[in-house]
């Protein structure tokens, strides 16, 4: 008994400073006495997300004010991205070694190339890890090698599709849970001439969300590493199913006969008109998309379930980030800039002028009173794996958006799809020398 | 016997600054045209030189023709190739319009001003502002399928960008629109230069109006013609990437109907990271640019020595 308690008491002491040094460890180099500089500093950022989360702008300017009343020597210029131009701007400013201080990434793939490829500096050198782990999804996406490569900003649930009960009940239709029910009301609908689903895939983004919602119900994030790696292919039958399941779709008629001509925003405009059932929108939107129309005819749920797995029939959770860039010759002030954002007074003016929530769980949710964006909120607390982060963009790009074009114009089947994407993968993994290392490293 | 071109084809330097350069008169001319050339050989020269060393690397490692081996078997750049080279069949269509254009504007006595304005029109607006156009007047729901439907012809309204057995022919409706004000204003320029005592003549011994500019006008017109097939040529193998962009979001989808050679060189380098796949790319793209360029050299010094033996 002595000898076992003395081993408690060794493992004990032996845990307690392994996990000392782990914390020590992950803010190894964040000197809290470090001085913060009293020479003027300018600060540039790149952000995007006023698309997904209106009134961003809104919330930037005032924190970057209020940033200058605190910090009076520091000035921070922001600049909005494009949808389209937000990676390939970054790209050419890493290219180029100049450009901002402060970059805006989306969560998974997006925030670790950059640090593959050493663009960014981990936000973890910069920013305590006490503080740290209060970031919602920092830990689950961003992390590789120890570090934290960049700082969630809000949060994204995954996607919310969001049903009109008041079209579905004109036609003595439920609001559909299960795949099958879903087809039932494209039938039901497609005969009155009223698209199910509205979407749009001309600027390819909607088909990644479609990969995550439908394809995420059979696999985890860590099968669909496997994949990319090689171990798994994405013609096994639990990668493959969800194209098959999206050739339904089309085959049901249950999309706006338009959905490769229009872009994502665009098609969500026939949902608000009323000219459509159901329609996906970014999580941070999806309370402005209900109240627009009323947000007691709108059911915000996930996408009805078609398979029994893990997170069959749950939404997604990724975090939109902000990174540090490694050109950057003021990094402590760039992370004292995202600790600022992180402050109380932030986290609730976020949620104020956006309606959607901030990547922190000191945020009170309590103090959100919306029935729609309380039941969101949950539901990206703890959420299923945003499977899109998971792949390499080019994959994403490539096979993921180009394929969805096809199979929902009707000239390539489900099955043929998904032997592109295993075609494009294994040769993705010849063109990056480094996917198959990276990929793993990440995976651990 | 030796030919010499003509007097006024030689150079000769001003007398005053003949003077100040007496003593190194034989290389005249490099002179003149050294600072201009030295701009030029700083900016496409260094570019140049640096395009070929990274299509050698990877990641600073020489890898020898790794990344052309990857760039030529990879499907996605024969794809890319393929709709350039089918993009190709527009030129003749475009010279041919360009001409008949030209020819009518040229015989057209009342509002020529107006009609020369209204052809050239397409080719000043920018292609951004041509994209967001036809991208939303070229929908399924769209203006113009709106306009057909309402006319009857429903089986004419076609999802004309978005179903991709026609993208790329509606892309080259775009791209012949644009560009057909270009030729049409290049050659009635010509046109107008023409001597009117030839046309007169012509008329006066009986040439009617397709006579006439068949076997007068258009042997005249024979290099600002030639010039506007070669230029055009090379639009469509490597200057075509901002129809392609604006109007398809940078995808070219829908899937791969509309990728070409610069949109597979821009997401190779700007949204793949792969530099160096996006710089051997750019190096076979120059390659083949090259060879109208070369091609048009040739023709016009041929074409030269035709009009100085004459």
């Amino acid at each position: 008994m002595k000898i076992t308690g003395k081993v408690i008491a060794a493992g004990s002491a032996v845990a307690v400073l392994l996990s000392t040094f782990t914390l020590i460890g992950a803010s190894a180099s964040v000197d809290p006495k470090k001085a913060f500089p009293t020479k003027p500093v300018t600060l540039t950022m790149w952000w995007w997300g006023e698309q997904e989360a209106p009134g961003a702008q809104a919330w930037v300017d005032a924190t970057v004010a209020a940033y200058k009343k605190k910090r009076p020597n520091v000035t921070i210029k922001t600049v909005l991205q494009t949808t389209d131009g937000l990676v390939p701007g970054f790209a050419a400013a890493a290219a180029a070694k100049s450009g901002p201080d402060l970059q805006y990434f989306w969560g998974g793939i997006y925030s670790q190339q950059p640090g593959w490829d050493g663009q960014i500096a981990p936000v973890s050198d910069h920013i305590p890890a006490a503080e740290l782990k209060h970031y919602i999804n920092a830990t689950t996406e961003l992390s590789f090698q120890g570090k934290i490569w960049t700082a969630p900003w809000y949060v994204n649930p995954s996607f919310p599709v969001l049903a009109r009960t008041d079209i579905l009940s004109k036609y003595n239709l439920k609001v559909p849970t299960t795949w099958k029910d879903l087809l039932k009301v494209c039938d039901v609908l497609s005969k009155e001439g009223v698209p199910t689903l509205a979407g749009g895939v001309k600027d390819g983004w909607f088909g990644g969300w479609l990969y995550s919602i439908i394809g995420g119900q059979s696999v985890t994030n860590k099968d669909v590493v496997a994949a990319v790696v090689g171990k798994q292919k994405f013609t096994d039958a639990k990668h493959a199913d969800w194209w098959t399941r999206l050739q339904e779709t089309k085959e049901r008629k249950c999309w706006n006969s338009d959905i490769n001509s229009l872009e994502l925003y665009q098609a969500q405009q026939l949902w608000k008109d009323g000219k459509a059932a159901m329609t996906v929108v970014a999580g941070p939107d999806a309370p402005n998309f209900a109240n627009a129309v009323g947000a007691s005819k709108v059911v915000v749920m996930a996408m009805p379930k078609w398979s029994t797995g893990k997170f069959a029939g749950k939404m997604g959770s990724t975090s939109q980030t902000i990174g540090i860039t490694q050109w950057s010759k003021n990094k402590d002030v760039a992370a004292d800039f995202i600790m600022f954002g992180h402050e109380k007074a932030q986290l609730n003016s976020w949620y104020k002028l956006t309606g959607s929530m901030p990547a922190d769980d000191r945020f009170d949710l309590n103090s959100v009173k919306d029935p729609v964006k309380k039941a969101l909120f949950k539901s990206a607390l703890p959420g299923a794996p945003y499977l899109e982060n998971f792949i390499p963009a080019q994959l994403d790009a490539d096979a993921v958006f180009a394929n969805v074009q096809l199979v929902l114009a009707g000239t390539k089947t489900g099955k043929a799809a998904a032997a592109d994407m295993q075609a494009v993968m294994e040769r993705l993994r010849k063109t990056d020398r480094n996917l198959v290392k990276n990929f793993t490293a990440w995976n651990k | 016997m030796i030919k010499t071109a003509p007097s006024e084809y030689r150079f000769t330097a001003p007398r005053k600054l003949g003077a100040v350069f007496g003593r190194i008169r034989p290389s005249g001319p490099f002179l003149w045209i050294l600072p201009a050339g030295l701009c030029v050989l700083f900016i496409f020269g260094y570019s140049v030189v640096d395009l070929v060393q990274q299509s050698f690397k990877y990641q600073g490692d020489w890898v020898g023709f790794e990344n052309f081996l990857l760039v030529l078997t990879d499907p996605l750049f024969r794809t890319a190739i393929t709709h350039n080279f089918l993009l190709l069949f527009t030129v003749p269509i475009l010279t041919v319009m360009s001409f008949t254009c030209a020819v009518l504007l040229f015989e057209t006595r009342k509002g020529m001003k107006f009609y020369r304005s209204a052809v050239f029109l397409p080719y000043i607006l920018p292609i951004p502002v041509i994209g967001v156009v036809f991208g939303q007047l070229l929908q399924l729901n769209g203006a113009l399928n709106s306009a057909l439907r309402a006319m009857g012809f429903e089986s004419l309204a076609l999802d004309w960008l978005g179903d991709p057995k026609q993208a790329l022919w509606t892309m080259s409706g775009i791209i012949i629109w644009k560009e057909v004000g270009f030729g049409t204003i290049l050659i009635l320029a010509r046109l107008i230069s023409i001597p009117l005592e030839t046309l007169e003549a012509a008329r006066i011994d009986g040439a009617g109006f397709f006579r006439l500019h068949w076997q007068v006008t258009l042997p005249q017109l024979r290099a600002v013609i030639l010039f506007y097939i070669i230029n055009e040529s090379i639009v469509m193998v490597s200057w075509v990437f901002n129809y392609v962009y604006v109007m398809t979001n940078g995808q070219g989808g829908p899937g791969n109907a509309t990728v070409v050679s610069e949109l597979y060189i821009y997401r190779s380098a700007f949204q793949n990271n792969a530099p160096e796949l996006a710089a051997t790319a750019a190096l076979l793209l120059l390659l083949a640019t090259l060879v109208f360029i070369i091609g048009f050299f040739r023709i016009q010094r041929n074409m030269s020595k035709g009009v100085f033996d004459d």
